[in-house]
């Protein structure tokens, strides 16, 4: 085994490289021509500048944007979750009728495509009489997250010893304060790592949020509207760029959060 | 001690579809008792427990607490709590405030629920450790907080789930002193589950003996161990021969028998077993039998032979087979270093005393 390994490990290590650099390069270009002195995309570089980045404070339709799309990723984020440990601890605790088909059920939003997504969101949104707005864009979201919410809980209950309620409902407690005594601070860091994930996801969203946007975008949808003006090219490779270093930091977070919260659910 | 019992099931059932996990239970605890549940795993023990703390609903039949009916009364309104198996520490809490858990809703002042905590856990030898967070704690100590944070709430019974299976066997048998100890000073009925009859036979006043989901004998230690009501009992309790006799005479107190390839022996009669036939089952206890070299043989000697040697330390027990009746048979001698080893092969003596054949009644 040991030597079948070796012999194979230095082709599959060079496939490996060469993968990761194709799927790598071009988010690494994106910081790259953010620091580059000059409006033109393109080898070689020009000289080394900030200027894009400060320029960047002085867009009032850009900070819009970004106020709206951290507003859009707490609510969606906050809604998915919510829906994401009742659903996981109902997966978790007990045996219903189709368990396993509601489980699939609830994966759904990950497979279908995104594009019909918005477009029948936007048909019913509308149908229901609720215009293209934030709040449309909030529910589209916490559709979209709903399946990472109750994966990350999932994994959070699955090493939560079921006893630990049991024994806060012998000391006296009721089914409530059972739940927010016991049940919530236990898989607390599972609640943070499933809000970073849906956070990030939502902050990241483009199709649905350019379906559901009315007057009011969110930031990948500014970035695409300004996209088409040559001028305002590096700017947006700025932002892009910080956003791209926002949503690594939010993914790294919840991942540390995740794993602590599957340590501590044991209680042995 | 109350005139009427601590706790009480009446016809306690307990179903699953078709197969019953527990079938008629009736049960009658004293105040202050210590009583262990006792039987293999999947025997429904545990089971019976939980429907006592009012985390399983029986399907028929009655929970009595201190006289009351639990019908209708949720875990958490019980006058009973529980140690579980896992010990289910709350994780995220330090030993102070894992033991302190209930005392938040019983309107005790805060001066007066950090006494209550400091003395439980005094009791349990962690006065030291409050502030301890609870993923420090070894097991011994998890279950000593598992402990504090039930006998804090002052149950009228405290139930324990297995409390002693997780903890290895030097430690195990420490705790279950404590336990006793720790009993005995707080006066609490115990109501204990186990598997381990070195453990029940330990710490109880009584022990109930299920199988299958049926209570199958309720008594004293030393009563079951001398007078089990059949030979399943007597077999999962302690080593046991069993032989097939016959009945020659049976009178109000004993039982004249012929037990093949033995001889004839006047027996007690086991009050505990219903039925006698013409042909009865009869056990001896291993470290009953008596064994000296072929030649010291008596008259009363029962030839055998050697057959394979197990040594446990405190005591040797060998396995020889009666030469008469062909049959095979588990002898225990204390282990006194200096003294005579037997070798596999050799003839010996066995020496059985009527006193010590116990009746196990009509064979089945």
């Amino acid at each position: 085994m040991k030597v079948a390994l070796k012999r194979i490990a230095p082709s599959l290590s060079t496939y490996a490289a060469v993968y990761l650099v194709f799927l790598y390069l071009p988010v690494l270009l994106l910081p790259l021509f953010s620091f580059n002195d000059g409006t033109i995309v393109a080898f070689p570089l020009s000289g080394f500048t900030f200027k894009w980045y400060l320029a960047l404070s002085g867009e009032e339709a850009l900070l819009r944007a970004l106020l709206n799309s951290l507003f859009v990723g707490i609510a969606s984020a906050t809604l998915a979750t919510s829906l994401g440990l009742l659903a996981a601890r109902a997966f978790a605790r007990y045996r219903f009728p189709l368990r396993h088909a509601s489980e699939g059920l609830v994966m759904l939003p990950l497979v279908v495509p995104g594009i019909i997504v918005a477009s029948s969101m936007l048909v019913l949104f509308l149908f229901i009489g609720l215009k293209p707005s934030l709040a449309a864009i909030i529910l589209g979201h916490a559709f979209l997250t709903v399946p990472f919410a109750v994966s990350i809980m999932k994994s959070a209950f699955d090493e939560f010893d079921p006893s630990i309620e049991e024994a806060a409902l012998d000391l006296g407690e009721s089914v409530a304060g059972t739940f927010r005594r016991v049940t919530l601070p236990v898989v607390a860091p599972g609640i943070l790592s499933s809000m970073l994930v849906c956070f990030t996801v939502s902050f990241d969203e483009f199709v649905l949020a350019f379906f559901l946007s009315g007057n009011e975008p969110t930031l990948p949808v500014y970035i695409w509207s300004q996209i088409r003006f040559p001028a305002k090219l590096p700017n947006t490779l700025a932002l892009g760029s910080c956003l791209l270093a926002f949503s690594i930091l939010l993914l790294v977070l919840a991942e540390i959060f995740r794993r602590r919260s599957t340590k501590r659910g044991t209680g042995k | 001690m109350t005139s009427h019992p601590i706790v009480e099931l009446r016809g306690v059932e307990k179903r699953y579809g078709n197969l019953a996990a527990v079938s008629n239970l009736n049960l009658a605890l004293s105040a202050g008792e210590f009583f262990s549940l006792l039987g293999p795993s999947g025997c429904g023990k545990t089971t019976a427990l939980r429907i006592i703390a009012g985390f399983q609903e029986p399907t028929s039949g009655q929970v009595l607490i201190d006289g009351n009916d639990m019908a209708d009364m949720p875990a958490n309104r019980r006058p009973t709590n529980m140690v579980f198996q896992s010990y289910a520490i709350f994780p995220h809490l330090d030993v102070g405030k894992n033991v302190g858990f209930g005392l938040s809703n019983s309107g005790l002042s805060k001066a007066e629920r950090d006494m209550r905590v400091a003395e439980a856990l005094e009791m349990v030898e962690l006065g030291d450790l409050e502030d301890r967070k609870s993923d420090a704690l070894s097991g011994g100590q998890r279950q000593r907080v598992a402990l504090a944070r039930a006998l804090v709430m002052r149950p009228k019974v405290l139930l324990l789930d297995e409390p002693l299976s997780a903890l290895d066997k030097n430690l195990r048998e420490t705790m279950q002193l404590e336990l006793r100890r720790l009993q005995q000073s707080v006066g609490i009925t115990f109501v204990m589950v186990t598997h381990d009859q070195y453990e029940a036979m330990t710490i109880s006043d009584r022990i109930g003996v299920m199988f299958e989901g049926r209570l199958k004998q309720v008594d004293a230690p030393a009563t079951l161990y001398a007078q089990p009501a059949s030979r399943e009992i007597a077999a999962f309790i302690g080593g046991m021969n069993f032989l097939a006799a016959d009945v020659l005479s049976s009178g109000e107190k004993g039982l004249g028998v012929n037990i093949r390839g033995f001889g004839k022996f006047h027996i007690a009669r086991n009050p505990k077993v219903s039925k006698h036939g013409e042909r009865i089952e009869v056990g001896i206890r291993p470290e009953q039998i008596g064994i000296s070299t072929a030649e010291e043989k008596s008259d009363m000697g029962i030839e055998a032979v050697v057959r394979d040697i197990a040594f446990y330390g405190e005591s040797i027990h060998y396995h020889v087979i009666a030469t008469a009746a062909d049959a095979p048979l588990s002898v225990a001698v204390p282990n006194h270093f200096h003294s005579r080893d037997f070798a596999r092969g050799d003839k010996v003596s066995l020496d059985i005393k009527s006193t010590s054949i116990i009746d196990l009644g009509t064979m089945e």
